[in-house]
């Protein structure tokens, strides 16, 4: 909301700096974001008096002019075909910034520098209304009153020197979306008087209930509705102080008529809608709804279909306007209009919400009616219309007004208890500082006969401009509000009773230290893509209705598109080497009940591991190796040994996923938890990767259960440990899970640890098959173990393999 | 005989240089060592020698072999060591062999840290959903149906009544659901709104919400709070104020502004020359709250806060655009 500073001195009686001002708007919750000086944008521009005017040497429309500007006088090369002698101009010196360049197709700003056109010096610029910023006269230059004072600073000669304050009005203040709502808080914190106009109203004999008849059909979304009569206006363009008093606040002038509804809606709040009464038939006003089926069309020329709750104002054959959002084209004022009516009406803020959200409109109007405008204002704004009309407008006012109200509003009453206003607060203010306070901002006392036997309680009559104030909670933060938050003390001991809920450990730091020490970088990726890209993880894919884009569409059910899609912007930039993990949500839609929370969504917390590029970074005595699917692989084994995970098995799949080709399937106590596999070739394509891409991906879900965090601990070996080498030659169908579980089932309780240290295939035994050597620790927590022992056990071991395998024991 | 031993360790030690393979090593075994080899043959011609000559020429012969196999084993252990080739050097101002380093992402690292402080002070974490629905996201947080309040947050609709959560604030309800007081619980998480993406602005980014509901917590200690958080995270010296706003699920509301870190208050770009920074909102949970979870709003009180992570980790970090958080360049991420 643009609050202009000129403006609100018409209310009060401002006697600090507007900074001062804005920080204390801004500590009673009336946010200023940002001050504008209005005067500031002609800094360098003065006024200056032509004194020659001489003809260009080479440039016919050219002419050179000297120009007296008070200190000085300058040389000014003019393309103007009105400039003369005698005349006072505005004139732009260098440094001055033209708000628009006539020049410029887009009408940007120019700044004013010393040029020499063709030939002649000049050092500045005669400008025209157009440039200036004021109007849309681009013939000439704008010649100013004879009167004006030479060198004077533009800003001082146009009356532009008003300053603007942007403030930020929460949903709850409607009450502040005017100049008289500012200044009341302003009078209230600054403590001194608000000044409200007096208005006199000059009315002639004809009565308005001769001519115009209001019927409100729907009294629950309307509960008032006032309006005027005025007869003989000509319509026409507003004064010059009421355009740019408009302009200033942000709002287009339009014509002398709603130019004034405008004005005395950035007034007092109260939005008012103006119609040409010749156009309303048998000067009949039904507020009505239930209208079903119906193109309506509105001011800004679009039709609109109405619904039948859209509250309507209607004459007796046809909708007007759209009620408390926006007028009819069929009830427009015109050049043409002579008697025009004037609505000022309350309505419901529920009812205007759902039609300016139906419509997706939202006007100067309906944002007031939705949060909650003054029902007790409509006369008041009504009358100081009227007035104004017919001194911009002329014409004359019909007697009385009309007023519909048929259930007045009451007035709202709340008690509050003193002490729970201390307990909250955790201040302690008295009964009389509190009432103090209150009737600062216009609450009243009310005696109600139960309150009065209790100090503690205080009973007050709210101010019908504030809606938002229901509860002693309300009140509670205006008494904070006005007390000053600054005011209530820092109580910076707690105490500190921990609930008896035993939290779940956050485990993420473990899991993302864990690979933050093996060098990997945590990326974090948005969790929008598109449908085509979402659905190549799963077909459960969650849809956004109002997605920003096509790009943004749905929800990820893999963390690994984002990621193929940072692997390929930073091999783009020159880094192809690329070590990254993400942990992050994937989403899911399901047709049966399954969600935690929603019936039919689920989240799942992921992690993605993905390698490309070199294995090491570069090296001086070492020759830079790809990465491969076991580097990935050894990864995942090494962050499980490291939290402790055993019962996992890595099971070979073939080609069943729509992104990954070749891997393994992670299991833990045979559930699936996740898999290790190579980037799809078709998908890296997609993506535009050249390189190799080997991911990991784990449902952090079914890992984090199943960490054991309680340790605890296990003798260590008082008897020493043998080792024994053993190498096998099988075929090649035989995986190493299978002969690892073969050693294991044969190695009896001695054997402690099974590790492979060497493989091999090629000429030396047979082509078609391979070798694989493994080193076996064996102890006994009682004994030392003898070689006949560990003959025994090898011997074991060796005839399963060779029985279940079919394997050769190398020799 | 002596001359051609010493020719034969010459050009042995000479060959062995120019070995590269084991192939190439094979080759020189078969040359020098095997049983017909330049050596063996030596030794075969050893027996034609006069006796007296046999124990001096088979010391000499002996050393040869010698010598020859510790080439052959030297250059066997060095080819099958390595591919590449160990150079002794004696520059020891070569780098060392790195490993690739790593870090979290900024934005983990500034909720790690808004994590440390809060738990210091007995808040535990919390968790919910990112998909909600409208009673937790909205109407439990007393934003009531065909409210402007709604219009503060720009949604992202699922279905009519599921809606990507545009604050963390329904996990406050989730958490009160479940538990009785005292609740004492930060919420981190990732939150949506559908706004034009622009450097300010970005259709998604996280939050930490706080909630402490407990008998007789005040105002004063919310300010308390969020004071030493401040002063934690921020630095002692910082200056402060909390100024009056709107949340349909806090009241009173307000906002805590820090003095600018970057003008020192005195007014710049990034405080758009105000000398503050808006850094968290906040307020006292409001009784209607307390109504949708079935909590007594006459025995207990509490406050609830939230702020935007990207938003601090921007400040913190000096980053002018919020887009460049989520393009994950290496070269970016390296940076912290």
């Amino acid at each position: 909301m643009r609050i202009s500073l000129g403006w609100l001195k018409k209310y009060v009686a401002i006697n600090v700096s507007p900074e001062e001002l804005a920080h204390s708007l801004t500590m009673c919750g009336l946010e200023v974001e940002s001050i504008e000086y209005l005067g500031a944008k002609y800094n360098h521009f003065v006024v200056g008096k032509v004194i020659d005017v001489q003809k260009h040497p080479k440039a016919d429309r050219l002419t050179v002019c000297q120009v007296d500007i008070g200190a000085e006088k300058v040389q000014i090369v003019c393309g103007a075909p009105n400039v003369a002698a005698g005349q006072t101009v505005p004139v732009g010196l260098i440094d001055a910034v033209v708000p628009r360049d006539q020049h410029d197709p887009n009408g940007n700003p120019l700044k004013i520098s010393k040029v020499s056109l063709r030939g002649v010096e000049s050092n500045g610029m005669i400008c025209s209304e157009y440039e200036l910023g004021l109007g849309d006269d681009k013939e000439g230059i704008l010649v100013l009153e004879a009167s004006a004072p030479i060198g004077v600073p533009l800003a001082d000669q146009l009356g532009v020197n008003d300053i603007i304050f942007e403030i930020g009005v929460t949903p709850n203040r409607p009450d502040a979306l005017s100049h008289i709502g500012i200044a009341r808080e302003v009078a209230a914190i600054q403590n001194i008087k608000l000044m409200l106009p007096a208005i006199d109203v000059q009315t002639n004999d004809t009565s308005i209930s001769d001519l115009v008849k209001v019927i409100i059909e729907d009294v629950e979304n309307c509960p008032r509705y006032s309006g005027r009569l005025i007869s003989g206006v000509k319509i026409g363009k507003s004064p010059l102080w009421l355009e740019r008093i408009l302009e200033s606040v942000g709002i287009r002038p339009i014509n002398n008529i709603v130019d004034v509804t405008n004005y005395v809606l950035m007034e007092c709040g109260q939005p008012l809608h103006a119609f040409d009464f010749d156009k309303v038939s048998n000067g009949t006003i039904i507020v009505k709804s239930g209208i079903d089926d119906f193109n309506f069309t509105t001011l800004d020329h679009k039709e609109r279909k109405l619904r039948p709750d859209t509250l309507m104002i209607c004459d007796d054959k046809k909708p007007i306007a759209i009620a408390g959002v926006m007028g009819g084209e069929n009830t427009e004022i015109t050049q043409s209009t002579t008697r025009v009516f004037i609505e000022s009406a309350y309505f419901l803020p529920r009812s205007i919400r759902r039609t300016a959200k139906y419509f997706g409109l939202s006007t100067d109007a309906s944002q007031r009616f939705e949060r909650g405008a003054d029902p007790e204002i409509t006369l008041w704004a009504l009358n100081k219309a009227a007035d104004m009309i017919i001194s911009i407008a002329g014409g004359t006012v019909l007697g009385n007004s009309i007023d519909v109200y048929p259930n007045k509003i009451k007035e709202k009453e709340i008690v509050i208890r003193i002490s729970k206003v201390n307990e909250l607060l955790g201040i302690t203010i008295s009964k009389k500082e509190i009432i103090d306070l209150l009737t600062k901002i216009s609450f009243k006392l009310s005696n109600k006969e139960s309150t009065k036997s209790n100090p503690d309680l205080l009973s007050l009559l709210v101010p019908s401009f504030r809606p938002d104030i229901e509860r002693e909670i309300d009140v509670i933060e205006e008494i904070a509000r006005m007390h000053g938050y600054d005011n209530i003390p820092v109580h910076e001991i707690t105490k500190l009773r921990l609930s008896e809920n035993n939290p779940p450990k956050d485990f993420l730091p473990i899991i993302r230290d864990c690979f933050i020490g093996a060098g990997l970088q945590e990326i974090v990726t948005n969790s929008m893509q598109p449908i085509s890209i979402a659905t190549l993880a799963s077909d459960n894919v969650v849809k956004i209705a109002n997605p920003i884009s096509r790009d943004m569409e749905a929800l990820r059910t893999s963390l690994l598109p984002s990621m193929l899609e940072v692997i390929r912007e930073n091999i783009f930039k020159g880094n192809s080497s690329l070590r990254l993990f993400e942990i992050g949500k994937t989403y899911y839609h399901h047709h049966s009940i399954i969600g935690e929370y929603l019936p039919q969504y689920s989240e799942k917390t992921q992690l993605l591991i993905a390698f490309t590029g070199n294995q090491n970074p570069l090296r001086w005595d070492e020759k830079p190796r790809n990465i491969d699917f076991f580097d990935v692989k050894g990864e995942i084994e090494s962050f499980f040994q490291k939290i402790f995970l055993d019962n996992i098995k890595f099971i070979h799949y073939p080609n069943t996923n729509a992104l990954s080709e070749r891997g393994v399937h992670i299991e833990i106590n045979k559930e699936y938890a996740g898999m290790v596999g190579y980037v799809r070739k078709e998908i890296l394509k997609q993506f535009d990767i050249e390189n190799e891409v080997i991911f990991a991906e784990i449902d952090i879900e079914k890992i984090i259960n199943k960490i054991k965090i309680k340790r605890h601990y296990t003798t260590l070996p008082k008897y020493p440990s043998m080792i024994r080498d053993i190498a096998l030659v099988i075929e090649p169908n035989i995986t190493m899970d299978k002969i690892e579980e073969a050693i294991k089932a044969s190695g009896t309780s001695l054997l402690k640890h099974i590790e492979l240290f060497d493989t091999y295939s090629g000429k030396q035994i047979g082509d078609s098959k391979k070798s694989y050597a493994f080193r076996l620790e064996f102890y006994s927590e009682d004994h030392t173990l003898t070689q006949n022992e560990i003959d025994g056990v090898m011997n074991n071991i060796i005839n399963e393999l060779e029985h279940k395998l079919k394997a050769i024991i190398r020799r | 005989m002596i001359k051609k031993i010493e020719q034969i360790n010459q050009s042995a030690t000479a060959e062995i240089n120019s070995v590269k393979t084991l192939d190439e090593l094979e080759a020189f075994r078969i040359k020098y060592l095997a049983r017909n080899g330049l050596v063996g043959d030596l030794f075969d011609a050893l027996k034609t020698l006069d006796k007296s000559d046999r124990p001096l020429m088979g010391k000499y012969l002996n050393d040869l072999r010698n010598n020859a196999q510790s080439l052959f084993d030297k250059k066997k252990e060095e080819i099958e060591s390595n591919t590449t080739i160990r150079q002794e050097t004696d520059d020891l101002t070569l780098p060392g062999r790195r490993r690739w380093i790593g870090s979290r992402h900024p934005l983990t690292q500034t909720l790690d840290e808004i994590k440390r402080i809060f738990y210091k002070m007995g808040f535990e974490v919390a968790d919910g959903p990112e998909i909600e629905d409208d009673y937790h996201n909205f109407e439990a947080l007393n934003f009531p149906p065909d409210h402007p309040a709604r219009d503060m947050q720009d949604t992202f609709f699922i279905t009519d009544k599921i809606l990507l959560r545009t604050h963390t604030s329904p996990v406050q309800i989730r958490v009160m659901e479940k538990q009785k007081p005292p609740v004492r619980v930060i919420i981190p998480g990732r939150v949506y709104r559908n706004e034009a993406i622009s450097a300010r602005s970005y259709c998604l980014f996280h939050q930490v919400e706080g909630l402490y509901v407990d008998e007789g917590v005040t105002f004063s200690e919310l300010k308390g709070t969020l004071v030493t958080f401040a002063k934690q995270f921020y630095g002692s010296s910082l200056k402060f104020r909390f100024r009056p706003s709107y949340f349909p699920f806090t009241e009173p509301s307000a906002e805590m502004d820090i003095t600018c870190f970057l003008c020192n208050g005195k007014g710049c770009r990034v405080c758009k020359q105000t000398g503050w920074l808006e850094i968290l909102g906040c307020g006292m949970v409001d009784p209607n709250v307390y109504k949708y979870v079935g909590y007594d709003e006459e025995k207990i009180s509490g406050y609830a806060f939230g702020m935007g992570i990207e938003r601090i980790a921007m400040l913190m970090y000096g980053i002018d655009d919020i887009r460049i958080l989520y393009q994950n360049d290496i070269r970016f991420l390296k940076q912290f």
